[in-house]
């Protein structure tokens, strides 16, 4: 007889209730972070902008409470003897929170161009690396050009990229001359490079994921594609792929991962995404420790949102007998 | 099991009779001839002819390696020959500026592996070729795929994935999908041979079927069941050579060639 048995606890109940609670609080914490950063961002692009409220980029809630409470509580750490440890971690926190307060409107602000920069970079991205696998694969003599392009991209580092971008002048002048580019809600040009260099480097890993996932697509399937008069490629774009998108999903979810925190390589070329707002309010308040602790969560709260949209988007097309999420689905 | 092939015999002439009135004389429907084909050093075929008249069931047997799979592999351009023709009915099969997608709409093949489009439903396996090569609506696609499953005896499985069904369910949605594509001639390329044996019978009486119904068939298959109820000819490959061609009974019974005798003799003993 178990101590549960004995205090007359369903265990297999408990387990559901504290994974329910799991759950409920995950669901919480996402709908206030999305919560907090979408509303910030159309306040900054509306009423911020028209001079209702405190202002675009300003704050809502004052940290001044905050700071006041931990101030006193630092005051009296000194006459509390043996409490004074505990004492002093929660000044620490209640200093961390007027902190967050006062930087979550650059976080948000930041978050906005990381969210933008890594999602149309995917997607963009995704459009070159599906070609790019499939002429790989079945490109016969041209197989090379795919073969050049991955292992150029994938075999130099992604800051160089950058830079070799940012700093080449056609490119610079080129997008200066566009006259929408840093107009209103059009970013600066800096922004425009770092779409370019991470679609093209993102597209360099995704093509070889993609890689992987259609050598591992049964040869048979496309001989009986052609066998009822399909092309080869329409057997390709109706057969294989479809299944190889499906065994890819999961490899392809950690390039988005990756892309999401090497966008922060971007605030190296001026663009005004997270790492770089963090990395100036830091240089210029010298709290380093807070501040990149913070915008770490950030980083988390962005990344655990794209792998639980993932998760549904792999569950949302399984099949029977492909990729990964076979076992999942039972029971 | 000697009545059986005598009335399947008399439909299958029936209905070349049928056909040949109509439209083509006395031509056979596939014609092949002289048909070399190599890989690197090795010949697997060495000069073919052969001529498979319009509701015959001809059924290739031999030896592993003997070259029966690539030869009707080459019926429907899966594999090119290096030399030598193939005709059906009018049409040069082989010919450079014959285009092979359109060749294969009137050739079903299927496969010893299966190969069931795994994404897709038993329905839309059979619907995908009808969609995109025939160019049929959804609707009538639908339609159509179902009165092909309702054909195999598998209209209640319309909705279950390949992984989701026997061996045998699914090489009868892979004969579906043929099928549907309104072949003038259907290859089977070993098509039992994955299965349990118990699961073979589920696709030899759709099989025989097909046959019934007058099917112009080149079957590769060691299921000799089938060879003695449902072949017309029978023809002994060997070494990439035809080595005898007969109807049944002679082959079974009556071989010319001691080659042919010892095959028979060793598959009886399997």
């Amino acid at each position: 007889m178990s101590v549960a048995d004995a205090l007359g606890i369903d265990v297999g109940r408990l387990r559901e209730s504290t994974d329910d609670l799991g759950r409920v609080a995950m669901v919480v914490a996402g709908i206030a972070f999305w919560g907090w950063l979408v509303t910030r961002w159309l306040y900054d692009w509306t009423l911020g902008r028209w001079g209702i409220g405190p202002g675009a980029g300003e704050n809502v809630l004052s940290p001044a409470p905050f700071e006041q409470a931990a101030a006193a509580l630092e005051g009296s750490v000194v006459a509390l003897g043996p409490v004074r440890l505990p004492v002093d971690w929660l000044a620490t926190l209640v200093d961390g929170v007027a902190l967050a307060i006062d930087i979550a409107p650059a976080l948000a602000t930041g978050a906005w161009y990381t969210v933008v920069l890594t999602t149309v970079a995917i997607v963009l991205g995704f459009f070159i690396a599906v070609p790019m696998a499939v002429l790989r694969v079945y490109g016969g003599p041209f197989r090379w050009i795919a073969l050049t392009y991955t292992e150029l991209i994938r075999g130099t580092p992604l800051l160089a990229q950058l830079f070799v971008l940012y700093y080449t002048p056609y490119l610079a002048l080129w997008l200066n001359d566009a006259s929408v580019v840093g107009q209103g809600f059009v970013p600066d040009y800096a922004f425009w490079i770092a779409i370019i260099g991470f679609t093209i480097n993102g597209s360099a890993y995704q093509a070889e994921y993609i890689r992987g996932a259609l050598e591992s697509v049964d040869e048979g399937q496309l001989t009986a594609a052609r066998a009822i008069g399909l092309s080869k490629l329409e057997g390709i774009r109706h057969v294989v792929l479809p299944q190889t998108l499906r065994y890819a999903i999961p490899a392809w979810t950690n390039e988005l991962v990756y892309l999401i925190k090497y966008s922060s390589l971007a605030g190296f070329i001026t663009v005004p995404e997270l790492y770089y707002r963090a990395s100036r309010i830091a240089s210029s308040t010298f709290e380093y420790t807070p501040i990149f602790t913070l915008l770490a969560l950030v980083y988390l709260g962005i990344v655990l949102s794209a792998t639980n949209l993932m998760d549904r988007v792999e569950r949302r097309y399984a099949v029977p007998g492909i990729g990964q999420a076979e076992g999942r689905q039972q029971g | 099991m000697s009545d059986r092939s005598k009335t399947t015999d008399g439909t299958v002439r029936e209905r070349g009779a049928d056909a040949s009135e109509s439209a083509r004389g006395t031509e056979p429907l596939l014609r092949i001839e002289d048909v070399h084909k190599s890989y690197g050093d090795e010949e697997v075929l060495r000069g073919i002819d052969l001529e498979i008249d319009r509701g015959d069931v001809e059924v290739l047997v031999g030896p592993s390696g003997s070259g029966k799979s690539t030869l009707l592999r080459c019926l429907n351009r899966l594999t090119e020959v290096d030399s030598g023709h193939i005709y059906l009915g009018e049409t040069e099969v082989t010919a450079p500026d014959t285009d092979p997608n359109a060749v294969r709409q009137q050739i079903g093949m299927v496969f010893q592996d299966i190969n069931l489009f795994a994404h897709l439903t038993a329905r839309k396996n059979v619907t995908l070729g009808l969609r995109k090569v025939r160019g049929l609506s959804a609707a009538e696609a639908r339609q159509r795929a179902d009165s092909e499953l309702d054909r195999v005896g598998l209209a209640d499985q319309a909705d279950s994935y390949p992984a989701q069904l026997s061996g045998g369910q699914k090489q009868r949605v892979g004969i579906a999908r043929a099928l549907a594509m309104d072949p003038e001639v259907m290859l089977f390329d070993e098509p039992t041979s994955a299965l349990d044996p118990e699961l073979s019978n589920e696709v030899l009486e759709v099989m025989q079927g097909l046959v019934a119904e007058g099917m112009t068939m080149v079957v590769v298959t060691h299921e000799m069941r089938f060879a003695r109820g449902g072949a017309s000819e029978i023809t002994f490959l060997a070494d990439g050579e035809i080595v005898e061609r007969g109807p049944p009974e002679t082959l079974f019974e009556n071989p010319e060639h001691e080659r042919t005798k010892q095959f028979f003799e060793s598959i009886r003993h399997e």
